[in-house]
């Protein structure tokens, strides 16, 4: 699990703008099941992978788990899921 | 002489041990298109058991390779070449097979919020050290815009 000063020098040097955040103690990790108990480096705690899209009312649109570590969802298929959202009304 | 000059015409004539070059080149393959995880590419829940197959064709190929240049040695050659390759190519497998099974030791995803299902609220830490919820994510304007949606991304790598 990587801290928040380890994110941000991730997020520095490929010029991220979108949000990340840390999840050391697994809070949003339990909430979702989503623990691979030792699944990480040296046998730690961490998430399997998941992708969840989410609309403005907080409900689960699309949601991609990947049977395989190393196969994760494409960019291309997660803008296509978003498009598929209509469009909110302005602030 | 007459015997060695035979001996040369005989050695000459037996076949090239195509199954073991075969084997090579999808072992190889193999090796290569796990590399192709990391592109995602279309298809890609594919990959992972086109590999596994191509390396265990490889395997079958090589040794289908040395049992003729072993036990039909008048025909075909590649005793020294089938050995090697054979090494080479159940090293492919076995990296290959223990890459397979690890990579899919993963947990299911029985309990995890469905299409359709409320996402559960939470509270992280930004990368500045704030904290920051779901329900903030999702109601603060980007731009000049009401967010439509958020992308939650649980990642493992960078990939």
């Amino acid at each position: 699990m990587d801290t928040p000063e380890v994110s941000r020098d991730l997020e520095k040097k490929a010029g991220y703008t979108f949000t990340i955040l840390s999840d050391p103690q697994l809070d949003a990790i339990r909430h979702y099941q989503l623990v691979h108990a030792g699944g990480g480096p040296e046998g730690h705690d961490i998430a399997r992978p998941a992708e969840f899209l989410v609309d403005s009312s907080g409900t689960v649109r699309w949601t991609n788990f990947t049977e395989d570590i190393r196969v994760r969802a494409r960019a291309d298929e997660m803008l296509a899921a978003a498009r598929s959202i209509p469009s909110q009304r302005e602030p | 002489m007459n015997v060695s000059t035979a001996s040369t015409t005989a050695v000459q004539e037996r076949r090239s041990n195509s199954a073991v070059w075969l084997g090579l080149i999808l072992a190889v393959v193999s090796l290569l298109s796990q590399g192709l995880f990391f592109l995602k590419v279309p298809g890609q829940n594919a990959l992972p058991w086109l590999s596994l197959v191509l390396a265990t064709v490889a395997v079958i190929l090589v040794l289908i390779g040395v049992k003729r240049a072993f036990f039909e040695s008048q025909l075909y050659r590649g005793k020294v070449a089938g050995s090697i390759v054979t090494v080479i190519s159940l090293l492919v497998f076995a990296v290959t097979v223990f890459g397979f099974v690890t990579a899919r030791k993963i947990p299911g995803t029985a309990g995890v919020p469905q299409v359709g299902q409320k996402a559960p609220d939470f509270t992280l830490v930004d990368t500045n050290g704030q904290k920051i919820s779901l329900a903030d994510l999702l109601s603060t304007p980007v731009g000049n815009a009401h967010p439509k949606a958020v992308l939650l991304v649980f990642y493992r790598g960078y990939w």
